[in-house]
């Protein structure tokens, strides 16, 4: 019986593979790609791994390289819970099973696709990498087993314990969220694998110290101790890799026995709040201009705060808008002209307002009956966003010229930043109008399928206008800094650069009215998809 | 001025291959409860969208008390309250939020879009759950809400769009009271339905819609004709009469084999 369910369970999870691919052909091109992407990495980690054999620090690297592996299967479930449909049990509980051949079944089942063989491929090449002699080698066969089952019974049991969370409408808030954490994590490992480039392997030494007792690296580790001789340390690391898998598995089963078995919880109502705000018009609505103006603007900085799609975008934003000058100018490579690099990221936000309300659209459209009213909510729009942006911009030239001591060029840098923002208001406002498009509220894609192109057109052809667009400021930047005596003129770029970016974005707002009130039920149909 | 509040001229709207309604002529009268009927699929959806102004015809005309949907929108956007199925609302506002969003949108004072979303509030009971986020809603309360923001500005043409699909039989009746006090003062509901007890209950005048094109339209007894009840009258105008699923089901019931 057991045997039926594994079986069936496997054969399930390659029949959902194979549909998924049978779906499109861009997208089997996508999987087949990424598959060969992955492989190619995983081979050649294989070999760079087998031709650091002797190295001195290669024990601490391969240790850490597991422990980063287990790391990276614990958090998959959190960032891509609906990846793998076999993880979710809830699917599975209309079925006669019991937990454990069911357990039994799903861990079999999670040892099926790309991501456990590539995982295979970095163990393997551990293995090799510190074993030596036939007893090593031996070891090593079970070290790798175990390291890969430990692996794919945490990214189980992650999963069931946060089956909960990932579908409850808070969870998926937090899980688009969680995206963040890889986008700015990115970032440190970056800066962080600078600084080991610059200071070598011997760094990893005392922390792969402590790393080669966590299981499951310490399944590697007691490879790397038979080699060495040391057969009771080997035998305590495996015994740990052995007792994670087994608590790993039984607290997995505890989980999906009370899912099994109790109600779920996605269809429970959140409970209300009362009291939380009493006015409809809180404080901030009466810092706010009257009318379809103050109006649009309260609502979209709301979404700023409470929409999880939009408030990513702006963290990024912000994140980015921030990291990039301030980074370069700690690594001394810095020039002030990059904390131009935050108003251009923050001026992205401009770009599909529309796609932004998804099919909430319609509540705008019914309400914009000329170019008028279509002006105004754009400039409401606009307004909303310049309230975050400016201080923000401004903040971040400051701070980039502070760290890099370079005062004079204050003012021409900052007018530059008004003048690269309003072009970016001004053709986001454009393109929102002329090339409108959805973005899917689940998961992390921001663009429907076959609409991908409209994004790229909308996106890369507007910043790439919004720089022409600026153009007349920054030759006049040039021009002032390569003319003799020019730096005495610098300051008349900030009233320059302030005034040029609002001209423009008047400009553009009222190009854009038109185009948005004629078009109103063509944008609902663009943004309503997904 | 006329006494239809809504006239459809020569209406079609294909979507690639599939003609979604093929040639619409309607005349709905105005002040009565006026119900579009028809099954999955028969173009109410997208008849609904393209009166409103949501969905942009391939040809035809709409007037809407007697302004042209297409090229007189300032008239008609202020005149007629919207409900449409399958589209999102502004989710993460609450309730009371959104109904200020929307009233303020449409151009009405402050003060008196709180005073009208306080008692739509309260005639929906969606006072106790006026602060708490639209997505946070039941399928039911987000009919409610959607229904309060639709007749916020006092609409002279109301078109609800499947208004009782998955509400619960307590939301239905108040959603149902609601809306026979607005039509008793003169205004016009417009409401798809494919629940013909309901539409039988409530409407007036009725248009029947199959494979987008209307069957047969008139009052509740001219539709319904010699046939017991609208239900009959409906199945036999669309075509779906004597279909009987018994016979091939022999071992359905009778306990587990």
């Amino acid at each position: 019986m057991t045997g039926d369910i594994t079986g069936t369970v496997v054969r399930l999870k390659l029949s959902l593979l194979k549909n998924g691919l049978r779906q499109s052909g861009g997208r089997r091109a996508a999987y087949v790609a990424s598959a060969v992407v992955v492989l190619l990495f995983g081979a050649l980690q294989l070999l760079g791994l087998i031709a650091l054999r002797g190295h001195a620090h290669i024990d601490a690297v391969v240790v850490l390289l597991t422990a980063v592996l287990a790391l990276g299967w614990a958090v998959m479930p959190l960032f891509f819970p609906g990846g793998d449909e076999t993880l979710d049990p809830t699917r599975l509980v209309m079925l006669p099973l019991r937990p454990r051949p069911l357990v039994r079944a799903l861990l079999a089942a999670s040892l099926v696709g790309i991501g456990p063989l590539f995982t295979l491929l970095l163990l393997i090449g551990s293995t090799v990498a510190v074993a030596h002699g036939g007893a090593a080698y031996a070891v090593g066969v079970v070290a790798v087993v175990l390291a890969l089952l430990v692996c794919v019974a945490l990214a189980r049991a992650v999963a069931a314990a946060n089956i909960r969370l990932l579908t409850s409408r808070r969870g998926r808030d937090l899980a688009v969220l969680s995206g963040l954490v890889v986008a700015i994590g990115a970032q440190l490992v970056n800066f962080g694998a600078q600084r080991l480039g610059s200071s070598g392997l011997a760094q990893l030494a005392p922390v792969g110290d402590v790393v080669r007792w966590l299981p499951p690296a310490s399944a590697i580790g007691a490879v790397r101790s038979v080699s060495e001789g040391s057969y009771g340390i080997a035998a305590a690391q495996l015994a740990l890799a052995a007792g994670a898998l087994v608590v790993l598995i039984a607290v997995w089963a505890g989980h999906l026995t009370r899912l099994m078995t109790s109600p779920d919880g996605s269809t429970l109502q959140a409970d209300t709040t009362p009291g939380r705000r009493e006015r409809t018009s809180g404080r901030m609505a009466r810092l706010l201009p009257a009318g379809r103006t103050g109006t649009v603007m309260e609502r979209s900085l709301r979404y700023v705060w409470r929409d999880p799609k939009t408030k990513a975008a702006w963290v990024t934003s912000l994140a980015i808008g921030l990291i990039v000058p301030v980074f370069n100018a700690l690594q001394g490579t810095g020039s002030v002209y990059f904390a131009c690099f935050a108003a251009g990221m923050l001026g992205i936000q401009m770009y599909n307002q529309f796609g932004q309300d998804t099919s909430a659209f319609w509540m705008v459209a019914t309400t914009i009956s000329s170019a008028h009213d279509a002006y105004v909510e754009l400039r409401g729009r606009a307004l909303a966003l310049l309230v975050i942006t400016l201080p923000y911009a401004t903040l971040v030239t400051v701070l980039t010229t502070a760290m890099l001591d370079d005062w004079p060029r204050l003012p021409e840098v900052l007018g530059l930043s008004f003048a690269l923002l309003g072009a970016m208001l001004a053709t986001g406002a454009w393109t929102s109008a002329r090339f409108p498009y959805s973005i899917p509220q689940e998961g992390y894609k921001n663009v429907a399928p076959g609409q991908t192109g409209l994004a790229w057109i909308s996106i890369f052809g507007g910043m790439v206008s919004a720089a022409l667009l600026s153009s007349p400021v920054i030759a006049v930047t040039i021009w002032v800094n390569v003319v003799e005596d020019g730096d005495s003129w610098s300051w008349v770029l900030l009233p320059l650069g302030a005034a040029y970016g609002a001209a423009i974005t008047w400009a553009g707002l009222r190009l854009a009215a038109p185009r948005t009130a004629a078009r109103l039920p063509e944008i609902l149909t663009a943004v309503s998809k997904g | 001025m006329t006494s239809a509040a809504v006239r459809v001229q020569g209406l079609w709207k294909r979507f690639g291959q599939q003609v979604a309604v093929a040639g619409i002529d309607l005349e709905l009268p105005a002040g009565k409860f006026i119900g579009l009927v028809g099954p999955n699929g028969a173009g109410k959806t997208t008849t609904l969208s393209m009166v409103t102004g949501l969905l942009r015809p391939d040809q035809g005309t709409v007037e809407v008390v007697g302004h042209d949907v297409w090229h007189d929108p300032v008239a008609v956007k202020a005149r007629i309250g919207v409900l449409p199925e399958g589209l999102r609302l502004f989710e993460r506002l609450s309730g009371r939020e959104l109904l200020a969003y929307s009233g303020r949108l449409r151009g009405l004072p402050g003060a008196e879009v709180d005073k009208r979303a306080t008692q739509l509030l309260d005639v929906l009971d969606l006072a106790g759950a006026q602060h708490k986020l639209v997505v946070d809603y039941s399928t039911g309360m987000r009919k409610k809400i959607g229904l309060a923001a639709a007749l916020l500005h006092n609409p002279e043409v109301l078109f609800l769009d499947e208004p009782f699909e998955g509400v619960d039989p307590v939301s239905a009746q108040i959603i149902r009271g609601v809306l026979e006090r607005y039509t008793a003062s003169g205004a016009t509901v417009v409401f798809s339905s494919h629940v013909m007890e309901l539409v039988e209950s409530l409407c007036d005048w009725v248009a029947v819609l199959a494979a987008g094109r209307i069957r047969a339209r008139g009052t509740l007894a001219e539709v319904r004709g010699d046939a017991p009840s609208l239900q009959q009258a409906f199945l036999q105008l669309v075509g779906a009469g004597g279909r009987d699923a018994g016979t091939d089901l022999d071992w359905l019931g009778g306990g587990a084999r």
